[in-house]
C-alpha cells in the first residue's frame, strides 16, 4: 500500500484498458454528433471486427498487418456506410423517434452477435492476434512500461488531436458541425446531412472495430463477453454527455487506470467479495452512475431528439380490426395448447416457451402499453429467477414463490423505477441498460448471490405436462392483467401519455404515477417469467439473464408488434422453435435483421402484416 | 416581490384576488431569464390577453402557470391557494386547463376519447356514471364535433384538432383556461367559433388566458391585456388603451 512505486505500475497496467474506453468514447461522441444516433451496436461491430482478423491471421495465416488493414480501414469503415445506408438513413429522412433509433441500434447488435455465433461458434477463443506486441520496457527506475499500451494510448492522442484538427480546419469539419449543431439548418443551407452521417458511421465503425481489436487479447474472446464489455464504455461517452472529446478521453483513460489500482487493494472479511466486483465492474458501475446522473439542460438535446418522446409508433387498430384479431388470438391459443396433446419430450421442448412469453408481455405493457423504453426487463426476470431460486432452496412451496417473488418485483420496480421513470427516450433507454447490466455483473455473475442453488419443482409440478399447464395458467393471468390494464380510463390515459406526453399531463393524467405503475407492472411480470424459467430449467443460469439477452428480447417483442400481446406470444415461439431447429444465434440474427429493418418496415411484422390486411 | 416594472395606474388592486395570478415569476433558460419577474393575474369571468413579439416569453410563462415548467422564482396562486410547486397534473385537476401552441392531441384516440381525457382525469372518481360522457357530448356540442366523435384523432386536419384540443380543455369544467395561439390554422368560420366559445366560458365564470398574435380575435374578446417583451411586462391594462400604446405599437 505504501510503495508509490507499485501505484505506478499499476496505473501503467491500466493504461492499455483506459486507452481502448477512451477510444471508445471517442468513437461513440464522434459518431453521435455527425448522425445524431447514439451507438449501441457498437459492442456488436467491435466483436465482428475481433472474430474477423483472428479468422484471417490465426485461421487463414494473413499477416497481422494485412489483416488489421483490411478489418479495420476497409471493412469496418464499409460497414458502418452500409449501416448509414440501409438502416439509418431511411430512419432519418423519416424523422424517426429516437425509441426506433434504439431498436434499430439494438437490432444492428444482435445481429452481429447471432451472426459472429452462427459462424465461428460459441465457444471462447484464446488465440486471438494482438495488433501490437506485448513487450515491455523497463524504465528508469525499475518500473515496467509496457509498449502496446504506450502505442495505444498514442494512437488515441493522435486520432483525439487529428478529430480536432478536422473539425476546426477544412471544410468537412465545418458541415460536420453545422450538423451537429442542427441538422436541419445544416440541410437548408445546403450541407449533405447523409453524406456526413455516413462519414460518422464510417469512423464510429472504425473505432468500433479499434476497440474490439485491441480488447479481445486483454479477455477470452466468446460472442458474448466482448460485446457487453465493449458496451460498459458507454460510461465514457455518457459522461462526456455526448459532446466532449477531451472528457471522453480523460475519463476513459482515468476509469482504465483506477480500475487497476482498484486490483491493488485486495481487502478481507465480508466486503472483499463485493470489492471484488466493483474492480472488476467498474466500467458497469460508472455507466450506472453516469447514466443516473441527472443530465440536466444540454442544449441541442431536446432538438436532436435525445429527450425527445420515447416511444414507438404505434399503429391503430386496422379496419374492422376487432375480428382479425380475434382469429390472432385462437391462433395463439391453439398454439400453446397444443404442446400439451404432445408425448413428454414434446413438451419438454418448449417448457421455456410461456415464461418467456411473459417477460416479453411485460415489454408490451412497458414500452408497448406505457411508451417507456426499458431495456432492463431481462434483469427483472433474473431478479424473479433469483428469488424462486432462494426461495425453493429455501423448501417454499413454488406457488407461495410465485406470489412472494412478483409482490417483491413489483415492490423493487417501484423502487427501482422511482428514480428512472421520469427519464425520457435515449436516456430512459440508457440508464435501463445500466441497471439491468449492474444487476448481471453484480448479482446475477457473483458466486455471493447464486451460489449453491437448487431448483426444484413441487412434486405436483415435476411432470411437464402438470408443469406446462400451470405455466400456461399464469401466462393467462397475465394476459387478463395486461389486458386490464390498457381497457377503461387508465388504457385511454396510457396512450394520451404515449401520443403526448405533456398534453396528456396537461389533461390532467397523473404522469409520473401512471408510468411507476406500469414500470412496477412490468416488473412483476418479467419476475413471474423468470420465475417459471428458473422452475422450468430446474437451475439458476446467469448466462440466461445476460443483457445482451435482455436486449434480444426487446428487439424481439418490437419486431413482432410492440403493442401486441399475441405477437409477444408467437415471438416467444419463435425465439425457442428458431434456436432449438438451426443453430444458437439463429434467432438473434432473425431478430436483429428485423429490427435494423425498421425503417423499411415501420411497426415491426405486425404493422406489415396488418397493413397487407387492411389493402 | 415588485410590481414597479408594470404601469401603477392599471396594477390589480391588494385584497382583489383574481382566480390565477402568477408572482413576480422567473424562469432561466441556459442561464438567461426568459421570464423575468412577471405579475399577471386572470380574473375570473373574462378574457385576458398576453401579447408580445416572438420570443417575447409567452409561451414559457404558460408553461409556468400550468406547471410544465418550474418557475426559477416567484409564486403561482389559484384561489390563494400555492400551486408554485404543484405537479401539472394537480393544477389540472384543481381546475386549471391549457392549449398548447404545437396542437396537443393524442392521434391514436377518437376525438370523443381525446375528450374523455380531460373529463374523467380531472377528479379522481367521476361524481356520477354517466357523468365525464355528459361533460363529454357537451363540449363536443359546442364546438361542433359531434359528427367526428368517433373518427381517430390522427386523421383530422389542424384546424379541426385546435377544436379537439379545445373541447378536451373545457370538457375538464375548468374554472381558468389557458389558449395559446388558438387562431393558428383555423379558417375564418372556425376562429368565429372559437371566439363565440372562449367568450361563452369566460361569460360563465371561468378566466381565460389568451395567447395570441391575431389582434383582431384579442380586441374582440379580451377586457385586459398583458403586454410581454423580452421577458418582462412592458405594458398592461384595459385592451384598448394597450393597443393604442405607442411603445406597445412599436412591437410589431
Amino acid at each position: 500500500m505504501a510503495d508509490p512505486g507499485l501505484a505506478i505500475d499499476f496505473a501503467l497496467a491500466g493504461v492499455a484498458v483506459g486507452a481502448a474506453a477512451a477510444l471508445s468514447g471517442v468513437g461513440l461522441v464522434v459518431c453521435y454528433q455527425l448522425t445524431g444516433v447514439l451507438n449501441l451496436a457498437q459492442g456488436g461491430i467491435a466483436v465482428f471486427i475481433a472474430y474477423l482478423l483472428r479468422e484471417l491471421v490465426v485461421v487463414r495465416g494473413w499477416p497481422v498487418g494485412w489483416g488489421a488493414v483490411l478489418c479495420l480501414l476497409v471493412v469496418a469503415p464499409g460497414l458502418g456506410m452500409l449501416l448509414q445506408l440501409a438502416v439509418f438513413g431511411p430512419l432519418q429522412r423519416r424523422r424517426a423517434a429516437v425509441g426506433e433509433l434504439v431498436v434499430a441500434c439494438v437490432g444492428v447488435l444482435v445481429l452481429l452477435i447471432g451472426a459472429v455465433a452462427a459462424i465461428w461458434g460459441t465457444t471462447p477463443l484464446a488465440d486471438v492476434p494482438a495488433l501490437v506486441p506485448a513487450r515491455t520496457v523497463t524504465l528508469p527506475g525499475g518500473h515496467l512500461l509496457r509498449v502496446d499500451a504506450v502505442a495505444q494510448l498514442g494512437a488515441v492522442l493522435v486520432i483525439a488531436v487529428a478529430l480536432w484538427a478536422v473539425g476546426r480546419w477544412t471544410g468537412f469539419g465545418v458541415r460536420a458541425r453545422a450538423v451537429s449543431a442542427d441538422p436541419t439548418l445544416a440541410e437548408l443551407a445546403g450541407v449533405n446531412a447523409g453524406r456526413v452521417a455516413a462519414a460518422g458511421w464510417a469512423f464510429g465503425s472504425f473505432a468500433a472495430g479499434l476497440v474490439g481489436v485491441l480488447l479481445a487479447p486483454l479477455v477470452l474472446l466468446d460472442p458474448y463477453g466482448l460485446p457487453l464489455l465493449v458496451m460498459e464504455t458507454l460510461a465514457v461517452a455518457v459522461a462526456a454527455r455526448l459532446r466532449s472529446l477531451p472528457i471522453a478521453v480523460a475519463v476513459g483513460l482515468a476509469l482504465g487506470i483506477g480500475q487497476s489500482e482498484l486490483s491493488w487493494l485486495h481487502p478481507a472479511g465480508t466486503l472483499g467479495p463485493l470489492l471484488d466486483a466493483v474492480q472488476s465492474n467498474l466500467f458497469a458501475v460508472a455507466l450506472l452512475v453516469a447514466a443516473l446522473v441527472p443530465w440536466g439542460f444540454v442544449e441541442g438535446f431536446a432538438d436532436q431528439g435525445l429527450l425527445g418522446g420515447g416511444g414507438l409508433p404505434q399503429l391503430g387498430r386496422p379496419p374492422g380490426g376487432g375480428r382479425g384479431r380475434g382469429w390472432a388470438a385462437v391462433a395463439c391459443a391453439l398454439a400453446l395448447l397444443t404442446p400439451l396433446a404432445l408425448r413428454a419430450g414434446g413438451v419438454r421442448a418448449v417448457l421455456t416457451v410461456p415464461a418467456l412469453a411473459l417477460i416479453l408481455l411485460s415489454v408490451v405493457l412497458v414500452t408497448g402499453g406505457g411508451g417507456l423504453v426499458s431495456l432492463g426487463q431481462g434483469a427483472f426476470a433474473g431478479l424473479g429467477a433469483l428469488a424462486a431460486a432462494l426461495l425453493a432452496s429455501g423448501r417454499i412451496p413454488a406457488g407461495a414463490a410465485l406470489v412472494v417473488t412478483v409482490l417483491g418485483l413489483a415492490a423493487a420496480g417501484l423502487l427501482i423505477g422511482r428514480p428512472v421513470v421520469h427519464r425520457r427516450g435515449l436516456v430512459l433507454a440508457l440508464v435501463t441498460f445500466a441497471l439491468a447490466l449492474g444487476l448481471s455483473r453484480f448479482v446475477f455473475e457473483q458466486p455471493y448471490a447464486t451460489a449453491g442453488l437448487t431448483v426444484l419443482r413441487p412434486a405436483f409440478l415435476r411432470g411437464d405436462h402438470a408443469f406446462y399447464a400451470a405455466e400456461l395458467a399464469v401466462l393467462g393471468a397475465g394476459a387478463l392483467l395486461v389486458a386490464a390494464v390498457r381497457r377503461g380510463r387508465l388504457g385511454r390515459a396510457l396512450v394520451a401519455m404515449r401520443d403526448h406526453e405533456a398534453g396528456a399531463w396537461a389533461a390532467g393524467v397523473a404522469v409520473p404515477r401512471v408510468k411507476l405503475l406500469v414500470f412496477g407492472l412490468g416488473a412483476s411480470l418479467a419476475g413471474a417469467g423468470g420465475v417459471l424459467l428458473a422452475l422450468a430449467g430446474e437451475a439458476f443460469d446467469a448466462s440466461v439473464f445476460d443483457p445482451v439477452q435482455g436486449l434480444l428480447w426487446f428487439a424481439a417483442v418490437v419486431v413482432a408488434g410492440v403493442d401486441s400481446a399475441v405477437g409477444a406470444v408467437l415471438a416467444a415461439f419463435a425465439l425457442v422453435g428458431l434456436d432449438a431447429a438451426t443453430v444458437p444465434g439463429m434467432s438473434a440474427v432473425v431478430v436483429g435483421a428485423l429490427a435494423a429493418g425498421a425503417g423499411w418496415l415501420p411497426g415491426g411484422l405486425a404493422g406489415g402484416i396488418r397493413r397487407m390486411v387492411a389493402g | 416581490m415588485s410590481t414597479d416594472r408594470t404601469d401603477p395606474g392599471t396594477r390589480d388592486g391588494v385584497g382583489r384576488p383574481g382566480l390565477l395570478a402568477g408572482r413576480a415569476v422567473l424562469r432561466r433558460l441556459g442561464g438567461v431569464a426568459v421570464v423575468d419577474g412577471v405579475d399577471l393575474t386572470v380574473r375570473p369571468g373574462r378574457v385576458t390577453a398576453l401579447v408580445g413579439p416572438n420570443g417575447a416569453g409567452k409561451s414559457v410563462l404558460l408553461d409556468c402557470l400550468s406547471g410544465l415548467a418550474r418557475p426559477d422564482g416567484g409564486r403561482i396562486l389559484l384561489d390563494d391557494l400555492d400551486i408554485t410547486r404543484a405537479p401539472c397534473h394537480r393544477r389540472a385537476r384543481l381546475g386549471l386547463a391549457r392549449t398548447f401552441q404545437q396542437v396537443a392531441v393524442f392521434p391514436e384516440l377518437t376525438v370523443a376519447d381525446n375528450v374523455l381525457v380531460g373529463a374523467e382525469q380531472r377528479r379522481r372518481r367521476p361524481t356520477a356514471p354517466g357523468a365525464a360522457a355528459l361533460r363529454v357530448a357537451g363540449a363536443l356540442r359546442l364546438l361542433g364535433l359531434t359528427p367526428l366523435a368517433h373518427r381517430p384523432a390522427g386523421d383530422l386536419p389542424l384546424g379541426v384538432l385546435r377544436l379537439v384540443e379545445l373541447a378536451r380543455a373545457l370538457a375538464g369544467s375548468p374554472r381558468v383556461l389557458l389558449v395559446d395561439e388558438v387562431s393558428v390554422g383555423l379558417d375564418a368560420g372556425q376562429v368565429a367559433q372559437v371566439a363565440r366559445v372562449l367568450a361563452l366560458v369566460a361569460r360563465e365564470g371561468a378566466g381565460v388566458l389568451l395567447v395570441e398574435h391575431d389582434l383582431g380575435l384579442v380586441s374582440r374578446l379580451a377586457e385586459l391585456a398583458y403586454v410581454l417583451d423580452g421577458g418582462r411586462v412592458v405594458a398592461t391594462g384595459p385592451i384598448e388603451r394597450v393597443l393604442a400604446d405607442q411603445r406597445v405599437r412599436r412591437l410589431w
